[in-house]
């Protein structure tokens, strides 16, 4: 219960960088096409085992307050415990009827705070977590940017250049051809024949990056990817996101650095609980967003008079 | 915004606290938009554009031909888990083969040298080597086709493929661990000759007939990894009964003594429909076949009817299994 309590803490606060070394830069505007995705009152709901109620009234953002400790006969906690543990199926509802049209060369920033539903959404667009209802329409298929699920850390760079290839979708033929391509672009030299956790966390974001970014797709999905990795590799980064967009196709990015988000996209969506607060320009949503964040930022500094640790151990 | 008192700051936080100060309403965000177009007109649009809708499970013979197209992934994927899993020893892949050779030297020892459960059998050892090394390729496929789907939700959450790459990848490690283990098989059945109790064991063409019932026995596996993982990705709690099932399949399948002695002493009643059950069913046949490639034994002779009932389990389970897998393909990875 412990790591429950203290993940459900996590999604609320903010993991923001105001400042940003790529501050000032902005998106190049691309001639708008045709719809390519269209989003219609998707909701996705996740099922979660060993947690009932509480987890739930957390994720949504509900007021919950801890019970007061009421005195209870041995048999009622017995059974109560019981319940908790057996049988405690309870539902997150992440997504809550998100609408929305992108097109052809847009290129869409999410954000919102942690637990708004950012990540979720952009896996239901990709159409990795099935809608609970709803539906997603697309034009060509999208992708998300990231394979690390597919690698595997024991297996040296080459093998793992290979799996990932093929994990996107394509032909060994095609994996031979840009294996050198990948090898360039991580910068990683040598090393590509050790297994993959000997690399630094650094070499191993950037083959991450390489691997999954060697296949262009028409919608690219980037989830954080760019957190790690150094300027370098950061403006190259944003070349391969420009080259996406440029081929006409959408990328959608999920970012906790607003001057990312302002470096690199149109457009943004704002999601606080599972839902669309704002749509807009790039300017427009990232300034009122900002203001949110300040505002939420200093009301908290203000309340906080015990700190972090006190605060947990009365929770547990 | 309204949070819970536990609400606490982390490293994003910058502020200094203040002291003993009331803490100020959290603002708000504004509420949530109402979109410009209704339903309706979201779909006409993306019909008018010609999108295509997601999360719609593919036509049978279309994710047949998604599935083929992916054989190197499978490949590729299969073999790397295979390798990975040995990979943080000191013997490394020697224990793909040290593995089933200690598993099976616990049976030979418990069952064939201290209890002698084989009646009817002349080379005790090569009976219980051949069924135990090939019974864990069953036993594997299912554990490891099981959770082929619920271990890697990870994958299925972040790549687009049909996810009958991950069972069928998953039975391929197992068979790729299989092949040098079925050499050292063949050698302990070799070895077993050469000890003064039994008949001296040679090498003959029949011994090629192992390589087409292990073929039949990974399609016969594949078929159980579709179904254990549909399964058990829909019901996780399955994943605890399959231990007590295999257990009892592999005492059910004379995997390490013969069953004829043991069902010859039950009633009549019981006997009439008992036996056949236990000397067709899939398992028992494929035991069968690899003993009978192996052992020059009375017992276990080539016999037409069991290859005719390899091949059509084999089919059967494959296909079935595959048609149940397909049928939840847009399910899996949602939770």
């Amino acid at each position: 219960m412990t790591d429950d309590v203290s993940e459900a803490d996590a999604d609320l606060d903010f993991d923001m960088e105001l400042e940003d070394d790529d501050a000032g830069e902005h998106a190049e505007n691309i001639p708008l096409g045709t719809p390519c995705l269209v989003v219609d009152d998707l909701h996705i709901v996740f099922r979660v085992f060993g947690g009932k109620q509480h987890a739930r009234a957390k994720r949504s953002g509900a007021p919950v307050k801890d019970p007061a400790p009421v005195k209870r006969s041995v048999v009622k906690r017995l059974l109560g415990a019981g319940r908790q543990h057996v049988g405690a199926v309870s539902e997150v509802h992440a997504v809550r009827g998100v609408s929305f049209t992108a097109r052809h060369g847009e290129s869409i920033g999410i954000v919102g705070v942690n637990g708004s539903g950012k990540s979720t959404l952009l896996r239901a667009i990709t159409g990795l977590i099935p809608p609970h209802s709803g539906s997603v329409y697309v034009d060509g298929e999208p992708a998300l940017l990231g394979v690390n699920a597919a690698l595997m850390p024991q297996m040296t760079g080459s093998k793992n250049i290979e799996i990932g290839g093929l994990a996107l979708g394509m032909t060994p033929k095609q994996v031979d051809e840009k294996f050198d391509e990948v090898v360039e672009f991580a910068d990683i030299g040598s090393f590509v024949d050790l297994p993959m956790k000997t690399y630094s966390s650094g070499m191993a974001a950037r083959l991450r990056f390489a691997i999954s970014s060697a296949a262009i797709p028409d919608i690219l999905m980037v989830d954080e990817a760019l957190a790690t990795g150094d300027a370098a590799f950061k403006a190259r980064s944003k070349a391969r996101i420009e080259e996406v967009r440029q081929q006409a196709g959408t990328v959608f990015l999920v970012s906790h650095s607003i001057s990312t988000i302002e470096a690199m996209c149109t457009r943004v969506l704002w999601m606080h609980r599972g839902k669309v607060v704002m749509d807009g320009p790039v300017e427009e949503v990232t300034a009122a967003y900002r203001q949110f964040v300040r505002a939420h930022r200093q009301a908290r500094s203000g309340g906080r008079a015990g700190g972090r640790r006190r605060k947990r151990n009365e929770k547990d | 915004m309204t949070t819970d008192s536990t609400t606490s700051a982390t490293s994003g936080d910058r502020g200094t606290p203040g002291r003993g100060a009331e803490r100020p309403p959290l603002p708000e965000p504004p509420p949530p938009i109402v979109p410009g177009t209704t339903a309706a007109e979201r779909r006409a649009l993306a019909e008018q554009h010609g999108l295509t809708k997601m999360g719609v499970r593919p036509p049978l013979w279309s994710y047949v031909k998604d599935v083929a197209s992916r054989w190197a992934f499978i490949r590729v994927l299969g073999t790397a888990t295979a390798y990975a899993k040995n990979q943080n020893t000191y013997l490394g892949q020697l224990w793909a083969i040290l593995n089933p050779v200690l598993n099976a030297a616990v049976y030979v020892i418990i069952f064939g040298l201290i209890l002698r459960t084989s009646r009817g059998v002349e080379n005790t050892i090569a009976f219980i080597v051949i069924g135990v090394f090939l019974f864990r390729f069953v036993e594997q496929s299912v554990n490891g086709g099981a959770q082929s789907i619920n271990k890697r939700t990870n994958l299925i959450r972040s790549l687009h493929f049909p996810r009958a790459v991950l069972p069928i990848s998953n039975v391929v490690s197992h068979l790729a661990t299989l092949l040098p283990a079925l050499v050292v098989m063949g050698l302990i059945v070799l070895a077993s000759g050469l000890l003064a109790d039994y008949d001296p064991v040679y090498i003959t063409w029949q011994w090629l007939l192992l390589l087409p019932a292990v073929a039949l026995m990974w399609v016969f596996n594949m078929g159980l990894a579709f179904i254990m993982a549909r399964a058990v990705a829909i019901t996780p709690d399955l994943d605890n009964i399959i231990s007590f099932v295999l257990r009892f399949a592999m005492y059910g399948s004379g995997v390490i003594f013969p069953l004829a002695h043991y069902v010859g002493r039950l009633p009549e009643s019981v006997q009439v429909w008992l036996e056949p059950v236990l000397t067709y069913q899939p398992i028992a046949v494929y035991l069968y076949l690899g003993r009978s490639s192996l052992m020059e034994e009375d017992a276990f002779v080539q016999d037409p009817v069991m290859w005719i009932l390899g091949v059509v389990w084999a089919i059967f389970f494959f296909v079935v299994g595959f048609i149940i897998f397909w049928r939840g393909e847009e399910r899996y990875g949602r939770d």
